[in-house]
């Protein structure tokens, strides 16, 4: 990885492809896809048999948790919330990144973005899917998840559609749908690419197959741009209104530090705070396992870290609006929920979580730390951990210290939460790892558009 | 000698219980009535109710058994017993749990080994030969404390046979130091019962009126009727408390004095010398006297309405010295004679067998319905004396320490399987009537004296008509039906005594105890131990501390800190050459320099429940003074366990005061009551509407006292299951209704409050649930529709006063703690309520059932549900009454009434939620002289 600190020519600061040629960048990005047998897989199938065990792992969770029910989590009558649903709102934070890139960036003309949104997109669709397990495995009774759904049944009944929950399932359902849309859609032109330069009838069928008879006519490209940018103009307000929903979720309760109008907004905020975190990890991996330095930049980093600041400063806004909030109100419960998460039992993830989302974000005030790539990657992580940390923080210390004084419990997960945590990790990449092998992880038309319209500059 | 067959064993055992259950297929030796013939008024699927009393330390206490189709499952409080007055204490309703307990001794054995009554027989007449050959000389009868007329007349009779025999008795919660003190003062063994309803000024000197024991519902109720504070109507006493431990009568006093026993002793003699009593001057510390002088002034500001208890801790002279003060007040005490009939103390009566069996005087002896083996003092080694005998036989409900001792172990009738009689307190006598044939090969105390007596196959039914006869000797057959209704031989109550006159004690000058004193008290869950295998009660919280599942050493805070502990320290206790280790609980309200213990814990045999649970504080226990072990040597060990508790935050911050708001008693005659309640908040949601009923519930929590009856009730009626230490441990316990204690900065805590579901207005449990399994009835019920549940527990994390329940396991159906999935508890259940499954949430339903029945035969009728028709499970046990439900549609109702006093408020009425469930603030009475010096 070689993080370059010079300033590169203004017009090649997003794409440095050999000979600046469109042929180049379909090279680079296909080469694994069309070459596999010159290409080095080893780290791949590390990578792959890891993250299998990891996924056989989480099946082994599922399948007790099914079993023998959710008493296995550390949930408990005062804490009936545990990791399952932090662990859902992180994992949907994430899912929210890759959409904010492909359609927020699109329509704010964030060129630079042609590079990292396919992986993104791959990112949201794998993340919001995993997202959506874990409300299903919370329940108590997981069966009967889909009495969520208004389906015409002999027993007459509706869901109650008064419930953040209700809300949440369709927000959820629908971003899904449509991160699939997005992203296949968007995929579509790069598999005709692959499919005609493949050089294998196997791979030319299958290719062909997806690419959905695209030919690359002006009338296709036309109608790909305006549907391209309708469905842009549809995600903005899905993804923002999918973690408002989440936020929600919590807001439209009563409990003290959930009940706060800042929380749809500071959802969404930290939604894009945590999925930049990862985006950036995948980027930097991407570009390290397919030799895409010249597609993804220094600067692409450069830019991200400053997307972080930005986010780490709305972050804190945020959590000094809701302890002015809480003073404010004059509500007891509310000033002792904030004087819990100082003082409490979980101060000392409340102190990391400040540290992870607050402090340490600071560092990429300073050009040289958003140019190196390695410690904008360990930072992100970092900011990824402190918005779990967060998200654990909201779930447990609003129930822990609720208004019933004398049902104040304290949340000890137990190893099944962390055997279900981290093996979800595993499912994420194994889907990735997959997809890497099987598609173009980088779009090759919008960075061969990039590189013109660099050119014309 | 333990019962651990080998592979052969095992097949034989097997092949003998396949041959016994061939045999088990003839017909019963008595008359059976075939259920296809209709018995008359008995229809399927409604419930009858018997009466029938349950003794607790021999005592009677009469209770009402709800029983489906033969098969009991529910036991309430029998309204005309005396001891009971429609209430119903924990262990009377846990004792359905005891009949069905699988643990239970179920058949004959002999050496361990699977024997039968037959055989028994032939090994007893041959035994009653020999002793007979030798008048008895060498025969002992051990017991606890016996009240059956029938019983006492058969052991009696036996007696006359076996002239040289011996009836020994002793009862573990005894009142050798009562029955003493009443002797030094009046010549003569009485048994004091205060009238604690005629008494303005109650002082209770270490003891526990309101505790568990076998007249706590009485003196509760008693206690109650000085408790009320209404617009218009105030009635209102005043209690002192000084002990040495925080007991339920502490934590329901007005004031409050925490000293070690000695100091008791030298405040009593304080107030005696006050009244005039001329006793030497014992050592007492400043507040003590302060405290003394506002009591004596308090006395005598109310003439012949001050009363003075003193505990069973405290020592004879103590008691003969409460009784002078008694008689100098003029107090409201009733004296009886004494229903036990044995005359010496339950000490000395073990302590005489003990030194009998060493010299060779006892070569048969009979243990019937007690474990002396375990639940005796450590020093006597009543168990290796107990395995000296020759001819032992154990006749029990359980295989325990005592069974494992004696070379037969005979498996007694539990009381709602036999015919039998019982006397409460004061004398009253009830008829004891079976609710269903034995579950077991089991024989009553009564048949096996009568065996004893060489009678074979006596019936208990026609011993307990024999002794009854005599009350009634003309048209008996009427009398007995009427016993037999009424659960209570009217008149048969003894008449209180013209107090003799009385005598002031010498008090022998006392020496102070050096190191830490160890007190002794029954468990206010397992009491004396005999209900260590009850889930029901392991896992009822003990009042004060909330602790479940175990008991621990508790210490005040300064005694802690001074010994650098922490709760759940493990701390050595020695006291001569006994010793035990035991977790300690930093208790607020215990005296420095005074360690308490419960007792009834560390059970070595008591089955799969009670095994393996705490300490046994027994084996510490000395013989002179059994209620506090002086001079006890604490050392730490370093190791560290865990105190279950239900409740783990006892404080109220200043603002959050308005869950739990208190009024003084002179604030409110003042009309001064600053309740901060913000309620009828607007609303944006539209109001629902009801036409017909408004069911409601009003608590009062100046009357609760905070004795679990209501919380084991409502257990017992809705199938609320145990979940285990393990689960408790992780905060999952079931109880549907729990009571909350708070602690303010004093010794006295601040009180009591019970929560059941609060069924709000404006639930918030409602608009959250995303299926519509949380929703609100046509008459107000927020209920819990547990088919359509999925388990998104959205309703518990919205619900601010926390008191749903979830599923996580399968507590009733397939997670099962210990034997609890044993077929025969499948019996306990009440068929008119769901047994919930795993995932999904319950909560407290204002007993559903009850509604619906009463609704059923409302309708039958053609009229309106009555007033009081409708009494849930947990206000039917409350002994004060402290529980109303009913119809808020009714202007005149109790229920509405209530919502009109002062002292009424809603618990985090600011939320908007508007409960149903509504609360009356605690009222406090304290001394305003004591108040003023110390501010």
């Amino acid at each position: 990885m070689s993080a370059s600190n010079e300033v590169p020519a203004k017009a090649e600061r997003w794409l440095q492809p050999p000979g600046r040629s469109y042929e180049a960048i379909n090279e680079l990005v296909s080469a694994p896809l069309l070459k596999r047998k010159k290409w080095s897989w080893k780290f791949w199938w590390i990578a792959f048999m890891a993250s299998l065990a990891l996924t056989a792992l989480m099946l082994v969770c599922i399948s007790w948790l099914f079993t023998k029910g959710v008493g296995l989590w550390g949930v408990n009558t005062t804490n009936v919330w545990g990791f399952a649903i932090a662990n859902y709102v992180w994992w949907i934070g994430i899912g929210n990144a890759g959409t904010l890139i492909s359609a927020m960036l699109l329509l704010m003309r964030q060129r630079w973005r042609a590079s990292i949104n396919r992986f993104a997109e791959a990112m949201t669709l794998f993340a919001a899917g995993i997202a959506g397990l874990f409300p299903i495995l919370h329940l108590g009774r997981p069966l009967y998840f889909y009495w969520l759904v208004p389906y015409p049944n002999t027993m007459a009944l509706w869901p109650q559609w008064r419930s953040a929950l209700i809300w949440d399932f369709w927000a959820i359902l629908s971003y899904i749908l449509f991160s699939i849309l997005f992203w296949y859609s968007g995929l579509i032109p790069d598999l005709a690419c692959v499919r005609d330069r493949a050089k294998t009838p196997g791979a030319r069928f299958w290719f062909g197959v997806f690419a959905l008879g695209w030919r690359g006519s002006a009338r296709h490209w036309q109608i790909y741009h305006v549907y391209h940018t309708t469905m842009a103009c549809l995600g903005v307000p899905l993804v923002i209104s999918l973690h408002s929903v989440v936020g929600l979720d919590f807001a439209a309760s009563l409990m003290p530090g959930w009940s706060e109008t800042i929380y749809p907004p500071y959802f969404v905020v930290g939604a894009m705070y945590s999925g930049f975190t990862m985006v950036i990890a995948l980027a930097a991996a991407v570009r390290w396992g397919f030799s895409l330095q010249a597609l993804i930049t220094v600067d692409h980093f450069d830019v991200m870290a400053k997307i972080l600041l930005a986010a780490s400063i709305i972050m804190s806004i945020s959590y000094m609006t809701e302890w002015f909030g809480a003073w404010y109100s004059g509500e007891h419960e509310e000033r002792s929920l904030v004087a819990y998460e100082f003082r409490g039992h979980y101060r000392a993830l409340y102190y990391a979580m400040l540290f992870c989302n607050c402090f340490l974000p600071q560092i990429f005030w300073f050009r040289a730390a958003r140019r190196n790539i390695a410690l904008v990657v360990v930072v992100g992580l970092v900011i990824n951990i402190g918005m779990w940390l967060e998200r654990i923080n909201i779930v447990w210390i609003t129930l822990s210290h609720g208004y019933a004084v004398s049902m104040w419990r304290v949340f000890h997960p137990t190893y099944w939460d962390y055997l279900l945590m981290f093996s979800s990790l595993g499912l994420f990449a194994l889907l990735y790892l997959l997809l890497c092998r099987l598609a173009p992880i980088v779009s090759m038309h919008e960075t061969r558009r990039l590189l013109s319209q660099e050119a014309q500059q | 000698m333990s019962f651990a067959p080998d592979r052969r064993d095992a097949l034989k055992l097997l092949a003998m219980g396949a041959t016994a259950a061939l045999g088990a297929c003839g017909p019963p030796e008595e008359e059976i009535v075939p259920y296809v013939e209709m018995p008359e008024g008995l229809t399927p699927g409604v419930p009858m109710q018997f009466t029938t009393a349950l003794p607790l330390s021999g005592y009677a206490r009469g209770a009402l058994v709800t029983s489906y189709e033969g098969r009991p499952t529910r036991i309430e409080g029998n309204p005309r017993h005396p001891a009971s007055l429609g209430a119903c204490d924990i262990f009377a309703q846990a004792e359905i749990m005891t009949l069905y307990n699988p643990d239970r001794a179920k058949a004959v054995l002999n050496e361990g080994n699977l024997s039968s009554w037959e055989d028994f027989e032939k090994a007893l007449l041959s035994q009653m030969q020999i002793e007979r050959g030798r008048r008895g000389s060498k025969l002992t009868i051990l017991t606890g404390r016996v009240t059956s007329p029938t019983m006492v007349r058969q052991i009696q009779a036996l007696l006359k046979s076996f002239p040289g025999a011996q009836w020994r008795r002793y009862e573990p919660i005894h009142d050798d130091a009562e029955i003493s003190g009443a002797t030094m003062a009046f010549g003569r063994p009485l048994l004091p019962i205060p009238r604690l309803d005629q008494a303005a000024v109650v002082v209770s000197l270490d003891a526990d009126p309101l505790g568990p024991g076998p007249y706590q519902l009485a003196y509760a109720y008693a206690f109650a009727q000085k408790r009320l504070a209404r617009k218009g109507v105030i009635q209102f006493g005043r209690l002192y408390a000084v002990e040495s431990c925080l007991s339920l009568t502490g934590a329901n006093s007005d004031e409050r004095l925490a000293l070690p026993p000695h100091l008791i002793r030298g405040f009593i003699v304080d107030i005696a010398n006050r009244l005039g009593a001329k006793l030497p001057q014992e050592a007492l510390g400043d507040d003590a006297s302060r405290f003394a002088a506002a009591v004596v002034e308090d006395l005598k500001a109310n003439p012949g309405h001050g009363v003075f208890l003193v505990g069973r801790g405290q020592p004879a002279e103590t008691h003969a010295l409460c009784h002078w003060i008694n008689r100098a007040l003029k107090a409201p005490v009733d004296y009886f004679p004494p229903v036990d009939p044995v005359a010496s103390t339950h000490v000395d009566s073990l302590r005489g067998l003990v030194e009998d069996i060493d010299n060779g005087r006892v070569e048969s002896l009979f243990i019937i319905g007690c474990n002396p083996a375990y639940a005796a003092p450590g020093e006597l080694a009543v168990d290796d004396a107990i395995a000296k005998v020759p001819f032992s036989a154990y006749h029990g409900l359980y295989d325990d320490e005592t069974a494992a001792r004696c070379k037969w172990r005979l498996p007694l009738s539990h009381t709602l399987e036999s015919w039998s009689d019982l006397r409460a307190l004061d004398g009253a006598v009830s008829v004891v009537q079976p609710l269903i044939r034995p579950l077991y090969d089991t024989r009553t105390a009564h048949q096996l004296l009568a065996l004893m007596g060489g009678m074979l196959s006596a019936s208990s039914y026609q011993l307990v008509r024999e002794t009854l006869q005599a009350r009634a000797p003309r048209d008996f057959e009427t009398h007995w039906r009427q016993w037999l209704h009424d659960g209570i031989i009217q008149g048969s109550a003894n008449a209180p005594l013209a107090p003799p006159n009385v005598t002031l004690p010498h008090m022998d000058p006392l020496q102070a105890p050096r190191g830490p004193s160890l007190t002794f008290a029954p468990d206010p869950s397992i009491w004396d131990g005999s209900y260590a295998n009850n889930a029901w009660l392991q896992e009822c919280p003990k009042p004060t501390t909330k602790e479940v599942w175990g008991n621990s050493i508790h210490i005040s805070p300064s005694d802690a800190a001074a010994n650098d502990l922490e709760e759940g320290d493990i701390v050595t206790l020695r006291r001569g050459e006994h010793s035990l280790e035991a977790p300690v609980n930093i208790v607020q309200g215990q005296a420095a320099g005074v360690l308490g213990a419960t007792l009834g814990y560390g059970r070595r045999r008591a089955g799969a429940i009670g095994e393996g649970l705490g300490f046994d504080a027994y084996k510490l226990m000395p013989i002179g003074t059994p209620w506090a072990a002086h001079n006890v040597a604490l050392s730490r060990t370093g190791a560290r366990s865990t105190i279950l508790r239900t409740q783990r935050s006892f404080h109220l911050a200043p603002e959050r005061r308005e869950i739990y708001p208190t009024v003084t008693l002179q604030g409110f005659t003042e009309g001064n009551i600053d309740i901060s309640e913000r309620r009828g908040l607007p609303t944006l949601l539209p109001e629902w509407e009801y036409d017909s009923y408004k069911w409601a519930m009003s608590i009062d929590n100046t009357l609760c006292i905070g004795c679990n009856a209501c919380l084991v009730a409502c257990r017992s009626e809705n199938n609320v299951p145990v979940v285990g230490p393990i689960e408790v441990s992780m905060g999952r316990e079931m109880h549907w209704l729990r009571v909350d204690v708070y602690y303010r900065d004093e010794p006295t805590p601040l009180g009591f409050q019970p929560v059941p579901c609060m069924h709000c207005e404006k639930a918030p449990c409602e608009p959250v649930c995303p299926v519509e399994a949380s929703v609100h009835d046509s008459e107000g019920l927020n209920v819990q529709v547990y088919n359509r549940c999925i388990g998104t527990r959205f309703c518990q994390s919205n619900c601010p006063y926390k008191v749903r329940r979830f599923n996580f396991f399968g507590y009733a159906t397939d997670d099962v703690y210990a034997n609890l999935h044993a077929q025969s508890f499948d019996a306990q259940f009440n068929p008119d309520v769901t047994v919930r499954s795993r995932g999904v949430m319950e909560k407290c339903t204002y007993c559903l059932q009850r509604i619906s029945r009463a609704r059923r035969t409302a309708e039958k009728e053609n009229r309106r549900i009555a007033e009081g028709e409708i009494v849930t499970a947990c206000q039917a046990a409350c002994p004060t009454r402290a529980i109303i439900f009913g119809d808020l549609s009714n202007a005149d109702g109790k229920v509405s009434q209530l919502r009109n006093e002062p002292q009424h408020y809603e618990m985090l009425g600011h939320l908007g939620t508007r409960p149903r469930t509504t609360y009356l603030a605690a009222i406090e009475n304290p001394n305003p002289a004591l108040r003023e010096k110390e501010e």
